[in-house]
């Protein structure tokens, strides 16, 4: 048991490595590209959080939305908007030092709330076998859950339909944009 | 479980604190794009920990969970065509980065 | 094991879903229909239908769906808010987009969509609807901001919109995720007994989380200091777009903070978001005036101007008792109506090559379109909050329901501001009503009464302006039933 615990515990540090180390890549990195790469990174560690807290279909969500198809978008617009991965100069705006307070406060407050909170952690044996089947899941998704479920397959269409009109090139834009619309 | 819930809650609020900082300290606009990412998995951290310590018999924060990757989706789905469709008009006219966002 | 399906009853759902669908319907037609004008008098159909039903399930439908969405008086309120909203701005499209050569099948589809958003924040009972509502109606905005591609205002106006957005989203899910943690539940009325029904009086981690809900909220409705975003979106987009957005985006971020602060973080929590509310309130109105003293462009005045009016729908939660949230309610229509109406006169008096109007164009709009320079006179003047139009009684009751609830100094800075913005909406009459016409007459205002679109649109938000102010006991009246 011990040697599980110590293992479990090994793991999670590696995984906050990963999550924390890449989160700090995103946000500093001066290459764009280098950034969104480090968010893969952040977000495998995240997907190995939800195995370690037994939210095995969270994880493989979170692999294959998450990583397989946001991050891939985001690289894409990344390499559409610049052509080329150059290094930039300056990523980071002059307020950046602002920027930084703000974030230490919010951090100190967070921390502080969580702390001083006295949880109402579950007892032993709901701890020990949480509901983590996948028919479960299904059935919240048809039963409780079924109107956010219509909800976001409108608010996916929307999205969809809204990708498309802000892509389309208008007849009207004078074929000024040909090239660009090659790119697509 | 060998990892308390403080463990968890704690590594949550420093990432959400570190993509506050992308979205306030970046110029360009998927920067901010990728901050705000961080701190949208950060809130869903705390979700599935929550689930997993407080209410590991009702699915609530796995499902919310999972409807926020949808979100996600959806929300960059249509944002990065907003900046591709930026870019795509400014490259004709000004040629520099979408660096119009003064916060 | 064969999952058992439940049964369901959809009624409250009804606005819901005939909103929804019909915007599916707008999208289909839009294959077949060359002529994408006749595509904005479908959406208006839709919206009228969906009027319909939301009259007809008045005062409000006892059962819920599954714990989800309800259909009481308050959320068919906001519906009506919402709908007579959508109904002036496809109104507005119509005439403005053909004249801006935009037509389009999507802008009537996504706007119909993001009234579905609306409604499904107006009916939520879960957090999660909340936010789902919330995202729908925001992508969907995002999007109609940037709907003029020929316009770089308005693809900045968009990812202006999209990032902030979405870091209120952040926010707003953090929110959601600690008030998770401290109630165990998404359900509003669930977390509001278990706050109420639990030893600790405050609740760390449920204080912080209303803090990041208030943040969220505060964003989405722009009030100072979330407000930044605010001018340069409004000003951006779209003007019909605008008149949109400026009342729907807005009544329905109040319609859920309203649910949220009363149902789920009351009484416990009470005293604290009355404060942070009522100091929010302050700031708000009188940041808001000060800022659109300056302003020479008119779609930013009405921007600054908006984020004053929420200033003052504010001083009615703030007010925290059910008068307040009936002078709430008669605010966010009064405000609806004159808004939406200014920027429909924005739009009338917008050229074609313009994305927006300074107050030069409207110099000597008097004497070019009497008809259109009286209904902005009327908007103006009820803006003010000049008796009898609709903005009077609308902040009598605003002002009122703080007096009542021991804001009284709220009240008397809620009074000085309205004075304080008399200044900027005369300087828009004076404009109209006193300086010589400064254009070549070429490029006057097409705008022919009765026979376009928008002038409907103008005559309709004045009508109510008006009627509304002489007679407001029908909607009081309407009110003591929410």
């Amino acid at each position: 048991m011990a040697i599980e615990q110590a293992l479990q515990i090994f793991v999670f540090v590696i995984l906050t490595l990963m999550t924390l180390g890449g989160g700090l890549a995103v946000v500093t990195s001066r290459n764009l590209f280098h950034a969104a790469l480090s968010l893969i990174l952040s977000l495998a560690g995240v997907v190995g959080y939800y195995v370690l807290l037994d939210a095995g279909f969270l994880a493989i969500v979170q692999l294959l939305i998450y990583i397989g198809a946001i991050s891939i978008l985001i690289l894409f617009s990344i390499m559409l908007t610049r052509g080329l991965m150059t290094p930039r100069q300056v990523q980071r705006n002059e307020q950046w030092w602002i920027a930084a307070l703000v974030v230490f406060l919010t951090f100190v407050v967070l921390i502080v709330a969580l702390w001083q909170m006295v949880w109402p952690i579950a007892d032993d044996e709901a701890l020990r076998t949480p509901n983590v089947a996948i028919s479960q899941l299904g059935e919240a998704l048809v039963g409780p859950y079924a109107i956010p479920f219509e909800i976001i397959s409108v608010l996916l269409l929307v999205a969809l339909v809204g990708a498309i009109v802000l892509a389309r090139e208008t007849e009207n834009n004078q074929g000024s944009h040909a090239e660009a619309g090659s790119s697509e | 479980m060998a990892i308390p819930l403080s463990w968890w809650l704690t590594v949550a609020a420093a990432l959400f604190a570190i993509g506050l900082y992308g979205v306030l300290s970046r110029r360009n606009a998927i920067g901010v794009l990728l901050g705000i990412e961080l701190m949208l998995n950060a809130a869903n951290i705390n979700l599935v920990a929550f689930w997993r310590f407080i209410t590991p018999q009702a699915l609530t924060g796995q499902v919310f969970a999972i409807f926020v990757i949808g979100i996600a989706a959806a929300e960059a789905a249509a944002g990065l065509a907003i900046i591709i469709s930026a870019y795509r008009r400014r490259r004709t006219v000004v040629v520099d980065e979408l660096d119009t966002m003064r916060w | 094991m064969r999952p058992q399906l439940p049964t369901l009853d959809l009624v409250p759902l009804y606005p819901l879903l005939v909103v929804t669908g019909w915007a599916v319907l707008v999208l289909l037609a839009d294959l077949f229909v060359q002529h994408k004008r006749a595509l904005g008098y479908l959406a208006l159909t839709g919206v009228i239908v969906a009027a319909v039903v939301t009259v007809a399930l008045w005062p409000g439908v006892p059962t819920s769906f599954q714990n989800m969405a309800i259909s009481d008086g308050q959320a068919l309120f906001f519906n009506l808010v919402f709908l007579v909203t959508g109904a002036l701005g496809l109104l507005v499209a119509i005439e403005y987009l053909e004249r801006k050569d935009l037509q389009r099948g999507e802008y009537y589809a996504l706007l119909m969509f993001s009234l579905a958003g609306m409604i499904a924040m107006a009916a939520a009972e879960d957090l999660l609807i909340v936010f789902l509502g919330l995202e729908m109606m925001s992508v969907a905005l995002y999007v109609l901001s940037g709907s003029n591609q020929r316009d770089m205002s308005s693809i900045e106006a968009a990812m202006k919109y999209f990032i902030l957005g979405s870091f209120a989203s952040a926010f707003f899910l953090y929110g959601i995720a600690l008030t998770y943690a401290a109630a165990g539940s998404t359900n509003l009325a669930q977390i509001g007994s278990w706050l109420s029904g639990r030893g600790i009086p405050k609740d760390p981690v449920a204080l912080t989380g209303l803090s990041l809900l208030l943040v969220g909220f505060g964003f989405k409705v722009a009030l100072v200091p979330f407000h930044w975003w605010t001018p340069d979106v409004y000003q951006g987009a779209p003007t019909s777009v605008t008149a949109f957005m400026s009342v729907g985006a807005k009544a329905a971020g109040f319609a859920t903070l309203t649910r949220v602060l009363y149902s789920a973080f009351s009484p416990t929590f009470t005293t604290d978001w009355v404060t942070v509310a009522a100091v929010l309130a302050a700031v708000t109105m009188t940041f808001g005036n000060l800022a659109a003293l300056v302003q020479r462009d008119v779609k930013r005045l009405l921007g600054y101007s908006s984020i004053a009016h929420a200033g003052y729908v504010l001083v009615g939660i703030a007010a925290a008792s059910p008068v307040g949230v009936r002078g709430m309610l008669f605010y966010i229509l009064a405000y609806a109506f004159m808004t939406a109406g200014a920027f429909a006169v924005a739009c009338a008096v917008e050229r074609r090559e313009q994305s927006t109007t300074t107050l030069a164009d409207y110099a000597g709009l008097a004497q070019r379109s009497p008809l259109l320079a009286a209904a902005m006179l009327l908007f103006m003047l009820s803006l003010i909050g000049i008796p009898p139009l609709i903005g009077f009684w609308s902040k009598l009751f605003v002002f009122r329901a703080a007096v009542e609830a021991n804001l009284a100094w709220l009240a008397v800075l809620g009074v000085l501001n309205s004075a304080l913005s008399a200044y900027y909406y005369a300087g828009v009459v004076v404009q109209m009503y006193l300086r010589e016409p400064g254009r070549s007459p070429a490029e006057e205002v097409a705008f022919r009464p009765w026979r376009s679109a928008l002038a409907v649109a103008v005559f309709l938000a004045a009508a109510a302006t008006v009627v509304l102010g002489l007679w407001p006991g029908a909607v009081v009246n309407l009110l003591m039933g929410v």
